[in-house]
């Protein structure tokens, strides 16, 4: 593989997480346009935790994604009561104070001389965990594929389990979940959580295959993709965010000859794709339909 | 008077009309008894032009509507007083009516103001309340107001479906003395009624429809009230 | 003193070009329900035609006015038939998803135009500003702020006293039930539509002229602000959508001036945050939240 196939593909990679956390508060029920800032503090402490603090790796990723876990058990728990476009805004505020609160954040060490550590709008660079121990980025978009296809056998399972069922449950219609006796609020809190780790983990992946971050990488441009991402793919399976990502980043990458109109073109295919598919190419009937194919063969 | 010939109604997947045929003559109160999913909702929205009906045909006074849009159906004569009366509920009462007179605004607007007189007069309760928001209304008085904005359109046919739905026993017993009324003065009904007590004694015509078909037609005397009520419920396989 | 009232006034003129771009927000969410995501893209990609007139063609400033304004009903008008007519009624994420990605693309439409970061743009006013004892008004901010003014009364004589207005509310309140009144929601929904990109032109180019410059950014920068404006002062209200503007203003101005310019945009959205997590509906909302909060309340 090419340098340049190895980066497009662990770009994928990274930002399939990003989406998937979207999808899974999508699933829920709710929409969320904050979903980057846990990416972000994932890639923030997880950066830190290696170059400032000299943590192993693994470590970084746990910290770095419970972190973010924990973030989003804090707006969870705040913005229980907020459905709908009250939700979305919530969560759009909480992310542009994070991203805006990095922005004014300087906590730097000396490292050799050099100052290391996040530095306000400059960013926060030599996160150079890669470099130093000799991992190629070859092998690096393994450890984010094995990772992401970890995330996503998770998720599969809990689709196919009581779980999954009640949760999209709450999505469809919650007063029918609540009256059969589901305890919506703590269901959706955990979701929160869940979708904070998993986009944190993504975040902590970030950090050390970019080896520079800045806050401005967070911004709600990221958030609104990865919903986008998950509504393109379908709302049936957690597959789905992963083919929104295919789409996008393959499609914007791999076809040269629409360069410079790309955007004209991939905005016009997906407009005319949710006028088809409101709920994206993978929605809830066609895994339906899939699954008792399936299940004849 | 309102025709309605062979008319098929697709919903979705499901053929909800098969081949309906009946009529609701100039003056009368036509009632279409059924159980639920017989169809007696799709078969209104079919003859208002809020659905499009597959074949068949639907005429007013020899006026083919058949299809045709909502607004049309309307300047036809046809107004429908939906089920769960469907008020605009922050709007106030008074808005309410000239909500329901809107094909009428950009014309005669002092008759329009008559009209809305003329509804007081009829439902003295709603002149009392006439800057009040309609979702603040009671049950019976939403219906009223509901059946007054349909008036408002001056409709030859008003259709109502399902006006006694969750209304105490007594405003049920208010609602079709109006609707006899509205009948005495001119106004032609087709009322979709559970109730079927209560619409076999207002009647002059009586439509069992099961499964998307006429299964029976003919006068409330011509069928005996346990019988009709038994089929209207149970559907005719019960019969 | 002096200082505190100064900046309150250059925070309401600032805050009633929020206003004016919650307005037409308000607007379409009042009557669809839905977030037109690309609304402030819209209004970008206007201006980028207005200032193409004038940097290519050398366009009078009346000239980009009316075509800053006529782009931004067009593009308004495009984005209402492939984000929002053709979508079906009871996919409102999917509109908003739509909207966003034909922003993406409005945004590429406008470097294709004009290629560059930044254009001048055409003032409105050669004089500078009026004095009034020891304050300073800018003659561009007072000009917003007048038309945001009659912007609110010629919006609720609309609603209030027209035929179209009594329509637009029974959509907005069941659009299930207008179409038993002969209402077409559809057509109500279009021009509604075309009114709020109208209404969001107007905005645009008022604070184009009063900054005399456009970046692709501008999109960006009017959606959030517009939306944050709207729920500041709750959903679907058209006072709120004023309030919220003229408060965003405010605030924004008020912590540039005492915190600084990095602590002004965090100072907005925490505020926004604690409204809506200790007072969902907004300020001027009902306080409860509901799935359709209940738009065009009277004051």
């Amino acid at each position: 593989m090419s340098e340049y196939a190895i980066s497009i593909a662990s770009n994928m990679g990274m930002i399939a997480f990003v989406a998937l956390s979207a999808y899974v508060v999508l699933v829920v029920g709710e929409i969320s346009f904050g979903q980057q800032a846990y990416f972000g503090i994932g890639a923030y402490v997880s950066g830190m935790a290696t170059a400032m603090w000299g943590w192993p790796f693994g470590f970084a990723l746990v910290l770095g994604s419970c972190v973010a876990a924990i973030a989003a058990f804090a707006v969870g728990a705040l913005t229980l009561r907020l459905r709908g476009l009250y939700f979305a805004i919530a969560t759009l505020c909480f992310a542009e104070m994070i991203r805006l609160g990095l922005n004014s954040i300087h906590v730097q060490v000396e490292i050799d001389g050099e100052p290391v550590g996040p530095d306000g709008a400059e960013g926060f660079g030599d996160i150079r965990w890669m470099f130093e121990h000799d991992v190629t980025t070859l092998e690096y978009m393994f450890i984010i594929y094995a990772l992401l296809g970890a995330v996503l056998v998770v998720l599969l399972l809990v689709e196919r389990s009581n779980l999954g069922a009640v949760i999209r449950m709450i999505g469809q219609d919650p007063l029918l979940a609540r009256s059969q006796g589901i305890d919506v609020g703590t269901c959706k809190l955990l979701v929160i959580v869940f979708s904070g780790m998993i986009a944190g983990l993504g975040g902590c992946l970030y950090a050390h295959f970019a080896t520079y971050i800045e806050p401005n990488v967070f911004n709600v441009m990221l958030g609104v993709h990865a919903l986008a991402y998950g509504l393109i793919g379908g709302l049936g399976t957690a597959l789905g965010p992963i083919i929104g990502v295919v789409l996008d980043i393959g499609f914007l990458e791999g076809v040269r000859a629409i360069q410079g109109y790309r955007m004209i073109a991939f905005g016009g295919l997906v407009a005319i794709l949710l006028i088809i598919m409101p709920r994206g190419i993978l929605d809830e009937v066609r895994i339906h339909h899939i699954k008792r194919w399936l299940r004849r063969q | 008077m309102l025709e309605v010939r062979d008319l098929v109604t697709v919903y979705g997947a499901i053929e909800a009309l098969k081949g309906v045929t009946l009529s609701a003559k100039q003056g009368e109160i036509t009632c279409i008894l059924g159980p639920n999913g017989a169809g007696k909702t799709t078969l209104m929205y079919s003859i208002a032009g809020i659905l499009k009906p597959r074949s068949g045909s639907v005429s007013v006074n020899g006026r083919e509507i058949t299809g045709s849009s909502a607004p049309y159906a309307l300047a036809c004569g046809i107004a429908l007083v939906p089920e769960n009366r469907l008020v605009f509920p922050s709007m106030s009462v008074e808005e309410n009516l000239r909500a329901g007179a809107f094909r009428r605004l950009r014309g005669d607007r002092s008759a329009v103001l008559e009209d809305i007189d003329k509804a007081y007069v009829r439902f003295p309760s709603l002149k009392r309340r006439r800057d009040q928001a309609a979702g603040t209304l009671s049950g019976g008085e939403q219906q009223m107001l509901a059946v007054a904005r349909a008036m408002m359109s001056r409709p030859n046919i008003l259709m109502m479906d399902e006006p006694s739905l969750g209304l105490a026993p007594l405003v049920v017993s208010e609602v079709f003395s109006i609707i006899s009324q509205l009948n005495k003065e001119g106004v032609s009904i087709l009322l979709v009624e559970q109730n079927a007590h209560k619409a076999l004694q207002i009647a002059s015509h009586v439509y069992l429809l099961d499964q998307g078909r006429v299964a029976f037609s003919g006068t409330p005397g011509d069928i005996g009230e346990d019988d009709i009520i038994q089929r209207a419920y149970l559907g005719s396989k019960a019969a | 003193m002096i200082d505190f009232i100064q900046t309150t006034l250059d925070g309401l003129s600032i805050g009633s070009a929020y206003a004016l771009i919650a307005l037409g927000f308000t607007l379409v969410f009042g009557v669809m329900r839905r977030i037109n995501l690309s609304y402030g893209p819209s209004i970008m990609l206007g201006a980028f035609a207005g200032t193409w007139a004038f940097v290519t063609l050398e366009a009078q400033p009346w000239l980009v006015a009316v075509v800053t304004i006529a782009g931004t009903v067009a593009v308004g008008m495009y984005v209402e038939r492939l984000c929002f007519w053709a979508i079906r009624k009871d996919a409102a994420i999917a509109s908003m998803v739509s909207s966003f990605v034909i922003w993406m693309q409005l945004e590429e439409v406008a470097t294709i135009l004009l290629p560059g970061r930044t254009y001048p743009y055409p003032e409105l006013f050669k004089f500078g500003g009026i004095d009034i004892g020891p304050y300073f008004l800018r003659m561009e901010h007072v000009t917003t702020l007048a038309v945001a003014m009659f912007m609110l009364v010629v919006l609720r004589l609309l609603l209030y006293r027209t035929r179209f207005g009594l329509a637009l509310r029974a959509v907005s309140e069941s659009s299930e039930a207008a179409v038993y009144m002969g209402i077409s929601p559809v057509r109500i929904t279009f021009w509604a539509f075309v009114f709020a990109s109208f209404i969001g032109g107007v905005a645009g180019y008022l604070l184009l002229a009063a900054d005399q410059q456009v970046t692709p950014y501008f999109g960006l920068w009017a959606t959030f602000k517009g939306l944050i404006a709207m729920m500041l002062g709750g959903l679907g209200s058209i006072p709120g959508a004023i309030v919220g503007g003229l408060l965003l203003g405010v605030i924004e101005a008020h912590t540039q001036w005492y915190l600084g310019n990095a602590v002004k945009d965090l100072t907005a959205y925490l505020v926004l945050f604690l409204v809506l997590v200790l007072r969902p509906g907004g300020l001027l909302g009902q306080g409860i939240v509901e799935r359709h909060a209940q738009a065009f309340r009277r004051i």
